[in-house]
């Protein structure tokens, strides 16, 4: 959680919660009124969480649609883009394609990296001519300040340390604690290797992209559900997360082609939900 | 920034004044029923206060418009700088400019050993890390154009055709008039070989954005920037990366220039074709 998020989402709790605490004053429908705002509580949670989940539906039961620009539509369930073209329509749809393993959960420093990257090219060839549509495969990076980083994650190990020998001194803390702050420690610790053995760091998002077309609105976007299928499956044997971008994503991926964040903090902030 | 936070604050604030409100009701039949209400509609508010983080762009629209097709806006999504080399848009009061990097890469991994692999994956890593600001590789795959092959294909063979007539018309046989139909034969089955199947093209690509209070400023930062860029992709992987001028932006933007418009027609006319023979 960053910290936007936890004022976001204290601010609006603040409101639920009083809705409990005064309760009693509304006397006969008290009871109704602690069930709406524990109702609210979840649904807060659920937008905070998972919007990507919870504005599609909304929009899909209203039978809602945007117009990003002139043009272009963003269909009612927020996966695809559709464009008529001379009375050919065009669905554009994305997946996401992060290379979350790697940069977030491994807790040693891979030996054979050096395998992947001569198996890499291969793979991605492979990969491409399994492939029989129109397809984009982007990847939105920004090179990082080696000395911050490496300073950043300093700072996060130390304070990794210090909850360890807290949580050692106190005793009573249980064992599943104490793995996880080792856990935690082992991926901060592979984090250092990386960066020690001359790897850059780097912010980097990366997307597949890629457009079917039919005659109507939804043969379009049928064929497009057909193709995103396909290019996750040709992209298995990859260590990537291939899921279908849905809502606020879609929006902004779609703007950019046409714009950049221009600092790489941006990049992460936009994509807080599907990553 | 700015309006995302007001946004959320007057939903914030609302919500709390709606609750305050409920409150302060004096208990009855009908005004427990107004209570409920402001306390539905104080929840209501708080949620979208929350969904205002995100949501802005979407939810001052709704609440305005108020109907299923929403227009978030009404203008083109970008045009075409003058000087051609660039796309530009307009955001509240800044102009934004992107520009397109094209790489030509022409390697394939079947043609080289391990060692080369190896140092081919090194260069698109590093290639990864030259700028400090944002900057989106893209590899594209398309569908080839071959429109203006097919036309003259089909020219060939419409000539073909009128020497045979004309060869029929006047009686002439033998080895001529088996010589023609041979072409014309062969022509087609060239014609049908070529609309048969679609034909694929791989483009590599950078694109990067400037921002400015006036166009030629965007535009001048987003030249800047591509400039460097192109200096380490040169660098990096040993080629010549251009910049993409006029209608050939559009092959990296537009959906329809994915596929061409006579494949499109072609595919469905199979379609139909099939649908009818089944």
């Amino acid at each position: 959680m960053d910290e936007e998020e936890v004022v976001y989402l204290t601010i609006t709790y603040v409101v639920a919660l009083m809705a409990i605490v005064m309760a009693s004053a509304f006397k006969a429908v008290s009871i109704v009124v602690i069930a709406m705002a524990v109702f609210t509580m979840a649904m807060l949670a659920m937008i905070n969480w998972s919007d990507y989940v919870v504005f599609p539906a909304v929009t899909k039961l209203l039978g809602i649609t945007f117009q990003p620009a002139g043009g272009y539509k963003i269909i009612s369930d927020q996966s695809a883009i559709v464009k008529n073209a001379g009375g050919i329509f065009y669905a554009t749809g994305y997946v996401t394609a992060n290379i979350f393993a790697f940069t977030f959960k491994e807790e040693f420093v891979e030996e054979n990296v050096g395998d992947q990257l001569v198996q890499a090219s291969e793979r991605w060839e492979r990969a491409i001519r399994a492939i029989t549509f129109p397809f984009k495969f982007h990847v939105v990076s920004a090179s990082r300040d080696v000395q911050k980083v490496r300073e950043e994650i300093e700072g996060k190990r130390s304070y990794q340390e210090f909850q360890l020998s807290r949580a050692q001194q106190s005793g009573g803390t249980s064992e599943s604690v104490m793995i996880d702050i080792n856990r935690k420690m082992r991926i901060t610790q592979a984090q250092l290797d990386r960066i020690s053995q001359g790897e850059k760091p780097i912010s980097t998002l990366m997307y597949m992209e890629t457009t079917a077309y039919g005659v109507s609105e939804k043969a379009a976007v049928d064929m497009l559900t057909t193709q995103i299928n396909q290019l996750q499956i040709a992209f298995t044997s990859f260590d990537l997360s291939l899921e279908r971008v849905q809502g606020r994503e879609i929006y902004t991926l779609f703007n950019f082609n046409f714009l950049l964040p221009v600092d790489a903090s941006d990049i992460a902030s936009l994509f807080s939900q599907q990553g | 920034m700015q309006t995302k936070m007001m946004i959320f604050f007057l939903f914030f604030g609302l919500s709390f004044a709606l609750l305050i409100a409920a409150v302060a009701i004096p208990p009855s039949a009908i005004g427990d029923v107004l209570r409920l209400i402001l306390v539905a509609l104080a929840m209501l508010f708080d949620m979208l206060a929350l969904s205002s983080r995100f949501y802005t762009y979407m939810l001052l629209p709704i609440l305005k418009q108020r109907k299923k097709e929403i227009v978030l806006t009404e203008e083109a999504a970008y045009w075409l700088s003058s000087t051609g080399d660039s796309t530009l848009r307009k955001e509240g009061e800044e102009y934004i400019a992107t520009v397109y990097v094209s790489i030509p890469i022409y390697k394939s991994s079947t043609e080289m050993n391990p060692e080369e692999k190896m140092n081919f994956s090194m260069q698109i890593s590093r290639l990864l890390g030259l700028s400090k600001s944002p900057v989106r590789f893209t590899t594209e795959m398309y569908i080839m154009n071959k429109d203006s092959y097919i036309a003259k294909l089909r020219d060939t063979i419409t000539n073909i055709e009128n020497k045979e007539i004309k060869m029929s018309q006047d009686n002439a046989g033998g080895k001529e008039a088996e010589r023609v139909h041979g072409e014309l034969a062969m022509w087609r089955n060239m014609l049908d070989s070529m609309t048969s199947a679609s034909s694929f093209e791989l483009a590599s690509y950078a694109s990067v954005t400037g921002k400015g209070f006036k166009e030629y400023e965007a535009i001048a930062l987003a030249q800047q920037k591509a400039s460097e860029l192109m200096a380490g992709i040169a660098s990096t992987l040993g080629v010549t990366p251009s910049i993409v001028t006029g209608n050939a932006i559009l092959k990296f933007i537009e959906p329809e220039y994915l596929i061409p418009l006579s494949t499109i027609t072609e595919q469905i006319n199979k379609n139909v074709l099939n649908e009818e023979v089944a």
